[in-house]
């Protein structure tokens, strides 16, 4: 039976895996992309980022863009693999009830 | 980790609800400055038309559209810069190839059912670049055939039944219904 993953349900992080998983499989989000889809600061965003690339799930590439330092985002396949076992969970809490 | 069905519920809610605004933000990247530019430049375009005359609406034209046209690529330039794909090379190629294949298609069949009026210059010349946008909403976004379709209907509307004011029609209610749904989809959608 699939298992709630505790890095992953921090409503913040559900939702940066939840905009990251919806993507194409090798696509990649800027991070102020992100920070206005979620509408949260930068700092909160950047903390958030840090456990789940910690945990693996995602992974950041800093690179330079007209000479200006740029972060781009993405879901690895470990990361979509917990995900999605991390929705079955909560679906089969929900069929339980 | 224990969590009750409402939590999970809720936390499935957001999921959802994230997972629409991405995939609407992706698919409509662009669009709304596209629609606004577009809108824009046809609105002083057809009202150039509709009440002036002369060497003028040319240039108005021409002026409008080149404006446009370098503003609306600079702004998509940019706002593409904020997501990176893979595919996305290839896909912009064949997104390219289709418009230039249109772009002769359209010369052919004005060479061929020439010579025209300014209406139904202007009809024909809409009527192919909307055809471009129908098949770009197939390609990269269903949701966005929709205004395609709206705006053709308006056009065919204007010309068959109001062509005493057709320009005007074009001005107003294309130019003005891009415009307001370009809006629409920046700050609503």
């Amino acid at each position: 039976m699939a298992e709630l993953n505790e890095t992953i349900h921090q409503s913040v992080r559900l939702r940066v895996m939840a905009a990251l998983v919806s993507l194409q499989p090798g696509d990649e989000v800027d991070f102020s992309y992100l920070r206005d889809l979620l509408d949260v600061t930068d700092g909160n965003l950047g903390a958030h980022l840090r456990k789940l690339e910690d945990a693996g799930y995602i992974q950041l590439n800093k690179t330079f863009v007209e000479r200006k330092p740029r972060t781009f985002i993405s879901a690895t396949s470990e990361g979509r693999r917990v995900f999605q076992e991390h929705v079955e969970a909560l679906e089969s809490i929900i069929k339980s009830k | 980790m224990d969590i009750s069905p409402n939590e999970a519920e809720e936390a499935l809610e957001a999921i959802q609800i994230m997972t629409q605004k991405t995939r609407h933000s992706i698919a409509s990247s662009g669009a709304h400055i596209s629609l606004i530019i577009t809108g824009i430049v046809w609105m002083i375009g057809f009202l150039a038309t509709q009440f002036l005359q002369g060497v003028i609406v040319f240039y108005i034209w021409v002026g409008a559209s080149v404006l446009g046209a370098a503003l609306g690529f600079m702004l998509n330039i940019r706002n593409n810069k904020r997501m990176r794909s893979p595919t996305a090379g290839a896909t912009a190629k064949r997104i390219g190839a289709i418009w230039v294949l249109l772009a002769v298609y359209c010369l052919a069949a004005l060479a061929v059912t020439w010579p025209l009026d300014g209406m139904q210059l202007t009809v024909l010349i809409i009527l192919f670049v909307l055809v471009g946008w129908l098949v770009m909403g197939l390609l990269l976004s269903i949701i966005s055939i929709w205004p395609g379709l709206i705006i053709i209907a308006l056009v065919l509307i204007g010309y068959f039944f109001l062509p005493d004011y057709f320009y005007l029609w074009l001005a107003i209610l294309g130019g003005g219904g891009m415009i307001a749904l370009g809006l629409y989809i920046r700050f609503r959608w």
